[in-house]
């Protein structure tokens, strides 16, 4: 892509990440993006111990239905020379970077050639290494890549802020719970227990106002989108006791 | 604890300090072969050890564990002066309220366990209590998910760039109390920082070092 600012492209698309709040959405966003430098292919996935299976820890991804079928039935993460470097190396490469001998290594052979099939003949893969030893990485696919000194910088960060919005998506705890003040708290408290707005006040000494304020904060702190929603959200969060 | 070590309190720190210089020689130039950084007589002392750097020092003892430093942007700093092509995009931060953060050290046989979450929470904890909105950083690319996984909001200003073989990237990173919330979760401590002696106010400091220019910029 002669002429493109690949530094702004990257940056604007890190920063429009957290306007997805749904995995399928983000993806799609993913897909427009890695599309632009020739990637057809896509996975966000966590890479598996021993004892883990390697479909149990894919967080999202664009594969071909059938690749993803025979890579999974064969264990291909076995013998996949990629997932191999990966896992020792903190840097990104090119699938072709990944070192194995074709002679002696044959079931690394098969899975390079046979991805070639499904039209993941070059590739770019982000590791990602977390803080307890969590081993993830971001793989793009495609075959006509737009793959070079510039790009790679710019997919390189991409790639890594995909993983962390995709991986926050699925796993919601990861940001931390809002944060009432003790009044919220007991406001909704009263809330939940069918107090209204009114009765609140009464109760607390405040006016009406300012307990419709209090309940108005804590829906928004919340995501609520009624009285009844704020409840159930801090019911099921133990931000209150039922 | 994290000891808070500034230009108003080092009196009390010498010889942490000087052990500090040593170790961080031995951890950036022997062990990780920054070889622009190596000194003649082995202590790591940069022209970003001044008078306004601040220290974050975890002791046992009198014994420096690890650590790392502050340095106001309001002067010319790391990122200014020597890595500008990182933060080309954003451009990098010259604010009382950003300070840089770097030379991020653990030594070797406490890699494994909870001083490297405490260490993230020093700088949080102390930002907060400071009133630092954020803080600045070049930093290794591949630690950027082990600082998402802590709760850190990192944010890039520029592409990675290539740093003696290893990508390294400029970063702006949010001080809040959710993430020190977060953090604090995991280490079990509420707290982590220890102040002893006068004490320097950080952003009084960085404002001595604004340009002229922006300050009249900023009154008119």
């Amino acid at each position: 892509m002669p002429g493109v600012d690949y530094g702004r492209e990257a940056l604007d698309f890190i920063e429009g990440l957290n306007g997805y709040s749904k995995v399928p959405a983000a993806m799609d966003a993913l897909e427009r993006a890695f599309c632009r430098f020739g990637f057809e292919t896509i996975i966000v996935t966590g890479l598996p111990n021993p004892d883990q299976n390697f479909s149990e820890m894919v967080l999202a991804k664009r594969w071909p239905a059938e690749w993803f079928k025979l890579y999974t039935e064969n264990n291909f993460d076995r013998v996949d020379p990629v997932v191999r470097h990966c896992r020792r190396s903190i840097h990104p490469f090119e699938w072709a970077e990944a070192p194995y001998d074709p002679e002696r290594e044959r079931g690394a052979a098969e899975v390079m050639r046979r991805a070639i099939d499904f039209g993941m003949q070059r590739g770019f893969i982000v590791p990602i290494h977390g803080l307890t030893g969590y081993e993830a990485a971001v793989s793009l696919g495609g075959v006509d890549l737009d793959l070079n000194v510039r790009s790679k910088p710019a997919l390189h960060l991409m790639a890594m802020y995909s993983f962390d919005r995709i991986r926050r998506l699925l796993h919601p705890t990861l940001d931390p719970t809002p944060r009432l003040t003790r009044r919220e708290r007991e406001v909704v408290a009263w809330a939940s227990q069918g107090k209204s707005a009114w009765e609140i006040g009464e109760i607390l000494h405040i006016t009406q106002r300012t307990a419709e304020q209090h309940l108005a904060n804590a829906a928004s702190k919340l995501g609520a989108v009624n009285r009844t929603h704020t409840v159930a959200i801090a019911i099921r969060n133990k931000i209150i006791n039922p | 604890m994290i000891h808070i070590i500034s230009f108003a309190n080092r009196h009390l720190y010498e010889d942490v300090l000087e052990e500090h210089f040593r170790l961080r020689h031995n951890i950036f130039v022997e062990e990780r072969r920054w070889e622009a950084l190596r000194k003649p007589d082995g202590r790591e002392i940069d022209s970003f050890d001044n008078e306004d750097t601040i220290y974050l020092l975890a002791l046992e003892g009198r014994r420096v564990v690890g650590g790392h430093r502050l340095y106001p942007t309001t002067k010319p700093s790391m990122m200014s002066e020597i890595f500008p092509h990182l933060a080309e995009v954003r451009g990098c931060p010259s604010d009382p309220l950003i300070w840089e953060w770097s030379r991020y050290f653990i030594i070797r046989d406490r890699r494994d366990g909870n001083l490297n979450l405490q260490l993230m929470a020093a700088v949080q904890e102390f930002c907060l209590a400071e009133g630092i909105a954020k803080i600045s950083a070049i930093m290794e690319t591949w630690w950027l998910p082990r600082f998402q996984d802590a709760g850190f909001k990192v944010a890039p200003l520029g592409l990675p760039g290539l740093v003696e073989g290893a990508w390294t990237m400029a970063a702006l990173i949010d001080v809040s109390h959710d993430t020190l919330r977060s953090i604090s979760e995991r280490t079990g401590l509420p707290s982590v920082i220890q102040r002893k002696g006068p004490h320097l106010n950080a952003v009084a400091r960085a404002n001595l070092h604004r340009k002229r220019n922006d300050i009249i910029r900023e009154i008119a």
